[in-house]
């Protein structure tokens, strides 16, 4: 199918589901059922395994219609992270049985990976699922889980045995968010909402048909979630002056009662270095499409932490007392992170998360050590221990 | 040169610690939401000799030395910002100019009170539009009789709602004949005078534990004995106050610094990932050692000032240093703290993500540090850069 049939197939289903008369969750079920929801998915899952770079085809032309979308800001985890993993490690019956609700907004996803005790070390989780006749019963802690208060299902990592080595032992399920033994708490965070939450796990039951992937595969399962993760951060080009200096450079602009000599200074090494990792980012992207992937989106993560940081400190500084004031701290759960309709302060605050969440900036400084810089690596002592003979 | 402390002085500190981590360290996240500490601290504060610091013994303070002064603040700002902020206000920016301009009667009056922690006192120079240009400030007090009478706008004021008394500083001057500095004078005035008002200003970045006000003056009636020093000495009232007050400011940094040491310390070698303690990893060193360099010279620029002042020498440049270094030092090592404790740093329940918004204003308050870099820059080259 080239981009002239694929348009004929979304006219097709406008025509025969026109958005005006539709309800929404009809058309998307439509939408999907026609193979318009990830064209890049085969056939009967929605999609019609044509290239990914056709998607924004569909999504144009179907925007130009005025049709309804699957609000995908809501749904991103399950977008972004379960359903590329579903497809890659599932059972035809699990693909069958979740990706399409996923997909329609029906479930809302959350992942639970992270724990207390294994941050940067992920691998090192210690949420035990123990195998009873055909069910998975399972116990544990989970933390810094977007959604998790909203969501219906979860892909999960636990340790299934913990004989073996940490990167061994562990297995992929698909949890229900409704199960008793899941408990949702907030975890309020410095800038006084809750974006994230503590999940705890306790007796929750998982049939071993919800596993993804074989027994004691689980790590690698996880690194498909975790680079599709990566893709999706990696994704659009950026616009010169974009992001947090694109803030500050407006507040420069526009009042002129703010401008000292130093912070003149300070706001134009910020949008150099701004611009230089801009440039990086397209030479990466341009590498990634020449399938020359590389471990340079690190460098850039690490630069933006660094680059996030200095600016909103700018853009408080820069604003003297009114940067001081602080909006509310009435604790909220967004759904989303607002960088730009909050204060300064609010920013400054977030952007203190960037150099921890999504791999610190030491876990990033050792990647670039030693895969680009080919530095020798990080001493390590527990990569063929069972886990259980690991200090915690 | 001798750099121990006195028995005196090391049973303060210990003493002022005990108490603090006692009461004050395990309360502090909750003061901490509920905007506003409890003040049912104060006079236990008080009881340790928080607020009598540097007062003599014959106005019911504790008497002691200026270093002593300093290592209360720096406990202080290792347990809660927000109380040493109080302190800072009441017995050093209000107490330390009524001890140094005022009358006996005036001392007799306000300073027991002060010292006890039965009256706290704030310090009202910032306005709307004066905030480092504090000469030229537009607040108005008028002769009439026997009398003043004060209108005018005053902002950021801590303890402004909780005070028993204000130092209000107004120009005595017209400000068409005599603008700047030298119309400025300053004035005692109890917070229960009619037409003082004072507004507490909620959602702040950080220091929420402590009452920050804008005060509205609407024709104030003070007789003459509430001036204190002479009409126009104001501004050198509130200069001399402020040299004193940043060396306060920075001690409080000291203590922040102090903390993220030692909040790091204890979670980076209690903490496993990677089958070693987070101490074990070079990275996670470099930021605590950091974190020990700056404790180490900010403490001791510090110790300097509070040794010039105790001496009777000048101070004010070396008060400008201390503050510049130990107020960005405190900004340092609050994110280094976040950054050791990574996710947990983040969260509210933790203690290096309250650290860091405390910390934030220090490097503005009392002097931004491009105020400080102007008095050093002065200081060394004999040109003055202030437009």
């Amino acid at each position: 199918m080239d981009e002239t049939e694929l348009r004929e197939r979304v006219d097709a289903l406008l025509a025969e589901h026109p958005p005006a008369s539709t309800q929404r969750m009809d058309f998307l079920h439509a939408r999907f059922d026609a193979g318009l929801a990830w064209v890049h998915f085969p056939e009967g899952l929605g999609g019609l395994g044509l290239p990914r770079s056709l998607q924004t085809v569909a999504e144009k032309a179907l925007y130009k219609a005025g049709a309804p979308d699957n609000d995908p800001r809501r749904i991103g985890i399950g977008l972004g992270m379960a359903a590329p993993t579903i497809l890659a490690f599932g059972t035809d019956e699990q693909k069958q049985r979740y990706l399409k609700k996923l997909w329609c907004g029906e479930e809302v996803w959350c992942q639970l990976f992270s724990e207390p005790g294994a941050g940067s070390d992920l691998a090192g989780l210690a949420t035990r699922a123990v195998l009873d006749g055909d069910t998975w019963i399972v116990n544990g802690q989970k933390v810094w889980t977007s959604s998790a208060h909203l969501a219906d299902r979860a892909i999960m990592l636990a340790r299934t045995d913990p004989d073996q080595p940490k990167h061994a032992g562990l297995s992929y399920f698909i949890v229900d968010m409704h199960d008793p033994g899941v408990e949702v708490r907030p975890l309020r965070q410095i800038t006084g909402e809750a974006e994230f939450n503590e999940v705890f796990l306790t007796d929750v039951r998982i049939l071993d048909s919800d596993r993804l992937g074989d027994v004691g595969e689980g790590w690698k399962v996880a690194n498909a979630t975790l680079s599709n993760e990566r893709v999706a951060i990696g994704g659009g080009a950026f616009p010169r002056e974009f992001g947090m200096v694109m803030n500050v450079a407006k507040a420069w602009r526009e009042r002129p009662d703010l401008r000292t000599p130093e912070t003149h200074e300070r706001l134009l090494r910020g949008w150099i270095d701004t611009e230089v990792a801009r440039i990086t980012a397209t030479r990466l992207r341009q590498k990634l499409a020449a399938g020359v992937p590389g471990p340079e989106g690190s460098a850039m993560k690490l630069s933006f932490a660094r680059i996030n940081q200095q600016l909103s400190a700018l853009d408080v500084d820069l604003r003297g007392d009114e940067g001081l004031r602080y909006e509310s701290w009435e604790m909220r759960r967004p759904t989303h992170v607002d960088f730009f309709g909050r204060d300064a302060g609010f920013r400054y605050l977030r952007a203190k998360g960037n150099s921890i969440e999504g791999g610190t900036s030491e876990v990033l400084r050792n990647v670039v050590a030693e895969r680009i810089l080919g530095l020798p690596t990080e001493h390590r002592v527990d990569k063929d221990v069972a886990w259980k003979d690991l200090p915690r | 040169m001798d750099m121990t402390l006195n028995d005196e002085q090391q049973a303060f500190r210990d003493l002022a610690r005990e108490f603090l981590d006692r009461e004050a360290i395990p309360h502090r996240t909750q003061w901490d939401r509920d905007e506003q500490v409890d003040l049912a601290i104060l006079p236990q504060m008080a009881e340790i000799g928080f607020f009598g610091l540097t007062i003599p013994e014959e106005y019911g303070g504790l008497g002691g030395d200026y270093l002593t002064y300093v290592l209360g603040m720096e406990e202080l700002g290792r347990a809660d910002s927000a109380l040493r902020g109080i302190v800072s206000v009441s017995n050093g920016l209000f107490g330390k100019s009524v001890l140094g301009f005022g009358t006996p009667a005036q001392k007799q009056e306000w300073l027991p009170q002060i010292a006890s922690g039965r009256a706290l006192g704030c310090f009202g120079l910032t306005e709307p539009d004066t905030g480092s240009d504090a000469g030229n400030l537009t607040s108005r007090a008028r002769k009439d009789g026997d009398d003043y009478v004060i209108n005018g706008q005053k902002l950021f004021i801590t303890n402004g709602t909780w005070a028993k008394v204000a130092l209000v500083f107004a120009r005595t001057s017209d400000p068409e004949t005599q603008p700047g500095p030298r119309g400025v004078s300053a004035f005692l005035v109890p917070t229960d005078t009619p037409g003082f008002e004072a507004r507490e200003i909620k959602g702040k970045l950080g220091l929420r534990g402590q009452a920050t006000a804008e005060l509205f003056l609407s024709d104030v009636r003070v007789p003459a004995s509430a001036l204190l020093g002479e009409e126009g000495q104001g501004f050198k009232i509130a200069m001399t106050t402020l040299d004193k007050g940043r060396v306060s400011v920075a001690a409080g940094c000291v203590g922040i610094v102090q903390g993220c040491l030692e909040e790091s310390v204890a979670y980076a070698t209690s903490r496993t990932q990677f089958g070693k303690p987070l101490a074990g990893f070079q990275l996670v060193q470099e930021l605590i050692s950091d974190m020990s360099v700056d404790a180490d010279a900010a403490r001791l620029l510090v110790w300097r000032c509070a040794d010039l002042i105790d001496r009777g020498e000048p101070f004010g440049t070396a008060a400008s240093k201390a503050k510049l270094f130990a107020s960005e030092a405190a900004v340092r090592a609050a994110n280094n703290a976040i950054q050791v404790y990574g996710g947990a740093g983040y969260v509210d329940e933790y203690p290096a993500q309250k650290y860091l918004r405390d910390a934030r204003v220090m490097t503005l308050y009392e002097g931004t540090s491009q105020i400080q870099k102007l008095l050093i820059g002065r200081a060394e080259t004999g040109v003055n850069a202030f437009v």
